[in-house]
């Protein structure tokens, strides 16, 4: 769950911001700011919370804070660099046996 | 644009509470009777929803916000009282919730153990023996289980 979560927010927190700071830059439209501003908020709580209930790794949960692109940045790192099994299977989203997580491939 | 990010927060709440209340509250019945798919299905409901429940307090933050009182009293006790009902659910429900049933599934993966009946079976031994997910009742249960 953890990760569909995270593979599905991060990209709503980079666009809902870049959204807003191209509406503060031209248009300004309050009801632009007021409606993608919690939308943005969310993606970035439910970024940081996939993330510290999927990995350890300090770094790892470090990274996912990071403003706008920390959900994109922890996606980017387990590509890369799997910590333990157990991640590298949750991240490349191959379906476990037995697990509470019954997802299907994405 | 109120009025919306209002229902939006109702909404979430509505959604979002409302089941991890009532899987919550049977989990405790389910532990006892060692009932582990239904354990399994109600963690399930409780984590996935108190995920969706960051939208409730993110939303009644804009909600506040675009009606100006976010300096009020009872804002800042709705607040806080939330806070304690967040903190509460993720550092004691949920992670006992996930102690009870690492405890009763017991180690995953390998097969039964051999026929050889050893004088105190592990409730997941019996559970493996009789029915794949279910423990009698006389089984000794784990410490810790009791509320």
């Amino acid at each position: 769950m953890s990760s569909r979560l995270l593979r599905a927010a991060a990209p709503v927190e980079l666009i809902s911001l870049a959204l807003l700071l191209v509406n503060l830059a031209t248009a300004h439209w309050q009801a632009v700011a007021s409606l993608f501003g919690p939308v943005h908020g969310c993606a970035y709580l439910f970024v940081i919370g996939a993330t510290i209930h999927k990995s350890r790794d300090t770094r790892t949960r470090l990274l996912a804070i990071v403003p706008g692109i920390g959900g994109l940045l922890v996606i980017r790192r387990h590509k890369t660099r799997p910590a333990t099994p157990a991640e590298a299977e949750e991240f490349s989203a191959t379906p476990r046996q037995a697990s509470l997580d019954q997802d299907a491939t994405s | 644009m109120t009025k919306l990010l209002l229902t939006i927060h109702v909404l979430a709440a509505i959604v979002a509470i409302g089941p991890v209340t009532v899987a919550a509250s049977m989990f405790p019945a389910a532990t006892r009777r060692a009932d582990l798919p239904t354990l399994r299905t109600l963690h399930r409901i409780c984590t996935v929803y108190t995920a969706l429940g960051v939208v409730v307090p993110v939303f009644g933050l804009a909600t506040a916000t675009s009606l100006g009182v976010l300096g009020d009293a009872w804002l800042l006790v709705s607040i806080g009282l939330t806070l304690l009902a967040a903190a509460v659910l993720a550092l004691l429900v949920l992670p006992r919730q996930a102690a009870v049933l690492t405890t009763l599934a017991g180690e995953p993966g390998p097969p039964a153990p051999p026929a050889e009946p050893s004088d105190h079976p592990s409730p997941a031994t019996r559970a493996r023996r009789r029915w794949p997910d279910r423990v009698p009742a006389s089984a000794p249960r784990p410490a810790g289980l009791a509320w």
